[in-house]
């Protein structure tokens, strides 16, 4: 167990300058083949956000007695989940995307991992650049609290790191795993507090069950130091549940790379 | 590194697998009793669930059946063996894509494997980038790579073709690339897989030169595995003749291969 701990941290660190390139790589990789590349980035992320803008507060009519405005809530909440949308969906099946690595290529599969989760967290820092763009155009720009932002963003990416060493092994080994892992991508969306707020859904035993999601956690995580101004530690009731999921989330994940990474390069 | 790695000897069922990159070593690599098993599950779904339960039963195929040999610094040996004699699995142990089911692999020196040329590329990228990541996956830095670059395409002979991107490529062209790229990084060990029969008549010769090329610095350990014994013949010293995963004949290149020949 410590030894599978030990040795991901020393993989990590003995690949640090190859996991820099490959992360620049997989970027480039995205971008290649259109006209405008880099832009494609942001389109798709800044169409949901418009979108889910248009239905939900001009339509439906949410947000209102707040004092920033609900874009800024609801951006907040959606960049985060585009980062954890991608860990979901690509992260936790990461070898596959990068066969030659597992068995053409001796290389460190959790370095594959890390450098994915790298360049897909770039692209959320890129994003969160629009956010305080948006923020300075609506005149809502964030306090003192928009320090925390710097530890929550680094252990979004070590969470996120965590599952996809967790589940790509298990992903490699069974289609099941990752199909229903796919399949879950679109109930972790709306089961959790990216587009309501969780705390005011008015029933206790839902708002504890919601918060065990990570999804919840980084939106309201984001958000507190954004816009809802205030320190993490003053909630247990988000901070807490979000805490054991990561514990047991790391655990598991060292166990079951200790276990299954020689197995890897024989199934792929 | 290694003397730490040996303190950590594992139940004796355990494999062992020790990997420096010590090229004054006068041992390039010992195999000891090493056995690589593949487990066979009915289906995926079993295979699945053997990864939570130990109940679950499977067939299990020894690709290397306690399977030993040594070989020193700048030897030059030829592995031969029929399809299915483990010969394969013996190198992709050697580069460390593969993990041994137990006994001990003992590696000193920088693996480059020809194996399967034109995998272990991005079809995405041009072939420059894929030199480029190649290059530092390898451990090169930015320098290196753009002083090997110009003689890994002028080998490969690609032209124009070198920025576009790899999926255009014909299998041909990627093997060019993969034999210029492996044989131009300069390692310890090059592990050469049935590559040889790259290209076109005239550019199979060209990489038949390059081996040699390689093989005339006496600190280059050469793995060299065909079924052709001729080609063998033409380079290495020493053969070891593989059956069912297991070393059956170990000597002289020429006494190896007429044993090989006789089991025909």
């Amino acid at each position: 167990m410590f030894e599978a701990l030990k040795l991901i941290f020393q993989e990590n660190w003995l690949w640090r300058r190859q996991i820099a390139n490959l992360a620049l790589m997989d970027i480039k990789k995205t971008c290649r083949g259109a006209v405008l590349g880099w832009v494609w980035l942001f389109v798709k992320p800044l169409t949901y956000i418009a979108v889910f803008w248009f239905a939900l507060e001009l339509g439906l009519r949410a947000g209102g007695n707040t004092e920033y405005p609900y874009i800024v809530w609801l951006s907040a909440g959606l960049i985060p989940w585009f980062f954890m949308q991608d860990m979901i969906n690509t992260g936790s099946n990461v070898y596959r995307r990068y066969p030659f690595l597992v068995n053409r290529i001796a290389f460190p599969l959790s370095a594959i991992s890390t450098f994915y989760a790298l360049s897909q967290f770039f692209v959320f820092l890129l994003l969160m650049v629009v956010l305080f763009v948006l923020c300075a155009i609506t005149g809502a720009m964030p306090g003192l609290y928009v320090l925390q932002l710097i530890p929550v963003c680094l252990i979004m990416l070590a969470f996120w790191v965590c599952f996809s060493i967790l589940c790509s092994p298990l992903s490699a080994i069974s289609k099941d795993f990752s199909n229903l892992l796919k399949a879950l991508s679109t109930p972790l969306f709306w089961l959790s507090g990216i587009i309501f707020d969780v705390s005011s859904m008015g029933s206790a035993a839902i708002h504890a069950v919601l918060s065990f999601n990570p999804v919840t956690f980084f939106a309201e995580a984001v958000r507190a130091s954004v816009c809802e101004n205030y320190w993490l530690w003053e909630r247990p009731d988000v901070l807490l549940p979000f805490l054991a999921v990561f514990a047991v989330t790391a655990v598991l994940a060292v166990a079951c790379y200790g276990k299954l990474r020689k197995d890897v390069a024989d199934v792929i | 590194m290694s003397s730490n790695s040996q303190l950590l000897l594992p139940r004796s069922s355990e494999a062992i697998v020790i990997r420096d990159e010590d090229s004054s070593n006068n041992v390039a690599i010992e195999f000891q009793n090493v056995t690589k098993s593949y487990k066979l599950f009915k289906n995926d779904r079993a295979r699945f669930m053997a990864t939570f339960s130990k109940k679950v039963p499977y067939k299990d195929v020894c690709a290397n059946n306690d399977l030993s040999f040594t070989i020193r610094r700048g030897e030059a040996v030829a592995f031969l063996g029929t399809n299915g004699a483990g010969k394969s699995t013996a190198l992709k142990i050697i580069t460390g894509v593969a993990h041994p089911t137990s006994g001990k692999v003992v590696v000193h020196g920088r693996v480059s494997a020809l194996l399967e040329l034109s995998a272990g590329f991005d079809g995405q990228l041009s072939g420059r980038e894929n030199i480029a990541f190649r290059g530092q996956l390898w451990g090169l830095s930015a320098e290196e790579i753009a002083e090997l670059e110009p003689r890994i395409i002028d080998f490969a002979e690609l032209g124009d073709y070198i920025d576009q991107p790899m999926r255009t490529y014909s299998s041909g062209m990627k093997s060019r690339l993969g034999f210029a790229f492996a044989s131009s990084i300069k390692p310890d060990i090059l592990v050469v897989d049935e590559a040889l029969s790259v290209g076109d008549r005239r550019f199979a010769r060209k990489c038949l030169d390059r081996v040699h090329e390689i093989m005339s610095d006496s600190h280059v350990t050469v793995l060299f595995v065909t079924h052709s014994s001729t080609s063998a013949k033409e380079f290495c010293k020493r053969g070891i003749v593989l059956e069912k995963g297991h070393n059956i004949f170990d000597a002289d290149i020429k006494d190896a291969i007429a044993f090989y020949e006789g089991k025909m």
